[in-house]
């Protein structure tokens, strides 16, 4: 395979960097887009896998998630790129807006538009669901888990890094007992 | 001066290594933060909290640069980003070194049949909890943004996936659908 430059990735996280507006769980959604779908750099059960382990380990989720698909595509050097791409559009604007932004964030137009970007952020969510869900929840076993945590999310409050290492750990009893005849 | 890039960087090195969950978990951080030095003020901290809605980039990232900057300038900010992913990259790059070496191994992929649809379900509980918070203000419905959530969702269920052109949708909707 033609080895991806240094450049090409950080100039994908820069954009990536640029489109991320309204909360780090817009990376998915871009990630999938950008990195999956147009340049296989991984595939969607990677980023999956990516995402779950991000909640179990400190740091920025869409930071983690980058620095894992960088690694994916250069090893250390990838990674290194793809979180300076990443937060390199962030860096420049708070440096630039640093003296206005309040005056900035009291705009009612900018003020109207987020309002409007915080709907597109949950659309984006919702139709990223969609893809996640057929590719990870398929099976009897799988579709009790998704429900069983989905609740678990919903109503109790526990942390999803907590939620996540107990989901790991059922999985691995579920496949010792039933002897992986689901997989 | 020296000094004080030093405990820039160890503080946001700390809000990097324990702020486990992304974004709001590092403002609990950002509060010690300011009782401790006074590098910013509690105000500034709740402008930045706006302010990381309308940047580009994470909460996290977001204050580090700000603080970094305010406090001892370019090089400052520099040296806060820097410290707030020095431990998260260390991580990340193990983990990975450790899934490298063992992914053919059957348990890891057992493991990952059961964290797939565990991320799903976390990812659906994020999309639901935002989806609820946004149309339900104290008991009667935003009617505006539920209008705007369908307009948006419907054709966006259909065409290809592009964060970008629903991020400019939106944006434009909130701006028309409020000047009514």
């Amino acid at each position: 395979m033609k080895k991806i430059s240094l450049w090409e990735i950080f100039k994908i996280f820069f954009i990536i960097g640029l489109q991320l507006l309204g909360g780090g769980y817009v990376i998915l959604p871009l990630l999938q887009k950008y990195i999956v779908e147009e340049r296989n750099w991984m595939s969607e059960e990677e980023l999956i896998d990516y995402f779950a382990v991000s909640q179990c380990i400190p740091g920025i989720i869409a930071g983690n998630i980058s620095i894992f698909a960088g690694y994916k595509a250069r090893k250390i050097l990838g990674a290194i790129s793809a979180i300076t791409g990443l937060i390199t559009p962030a860096f420049i604007a708070i440096l630039i807006l640093a003296n206005i932004l309040t005056t900035a964030v009291e705009n009612q137009f900018v003020q109207n538009a987020f309002w409007g970007i915080r709907i597109s952020v949950i659309i984006l969510v919702l139709i990223t669901i969609k893809d996640m869900w057929k590719k990870s929840v398929n099976t009897k076993f799988t579709y009790i888990l998704y429900f069983v945590i989905l609740s678990a999310f919903l109503f109790l409050e526990i942390s999803p890094s907590i939620i996540i290492i107990s989901a790991a750990i059922i999985a691995l009893c579920h496949s010792k007992i039933i002897g992986g005849k689901n997989a | 001066m020296l000094k004080l890039y030093f405990l820039l960087y160890y503080e946001f090195l700390k809000i990097g290594a324990f702020a486990i969950g992304g974004g709001y978990a590092a403002l609990p951080f950002l509060y010690y933060i300011q009782k401790q030095h006074q590098w910013f003020s509690i105000e500034e901290l709740t402008n930045m909290i706006a302010v990381s809605n309308i940047t580009p980039g994470p909460i996290g990232i977001n204050m580090a640069t700000y603080t970094g900057f305010t406090t001892a300038g370019i090089l400052g900010s520099i040296c806060a980003t820097t410290a707030i992913m020095t431990i998260p990259f260390l991580i990340v790059i193990i983990i990975i070194k450790l899934f490298d070496k063992f992914k053919n191994l059957k348990e890891i992929n057992d493991i990952f049949i059961g964290l797939r649809p565990a991320a799903c379900a976390l990812l659906t509980s994020i999309g639901l909890t935002l989806l609820y918070q946004t149309i339900k203000i104290e008991n009667t419905i935003d009617y505006k943004a539920l209008i705007l959530f369908l307009i948006l969702i419907i054709p966006f269920s259909f065409i290809k996936k592009n964060p970008l052109l629903i991020i400019l949708a939106g944006a434009l909707g909130g701006i028309i659908i409020n000047s009514f």
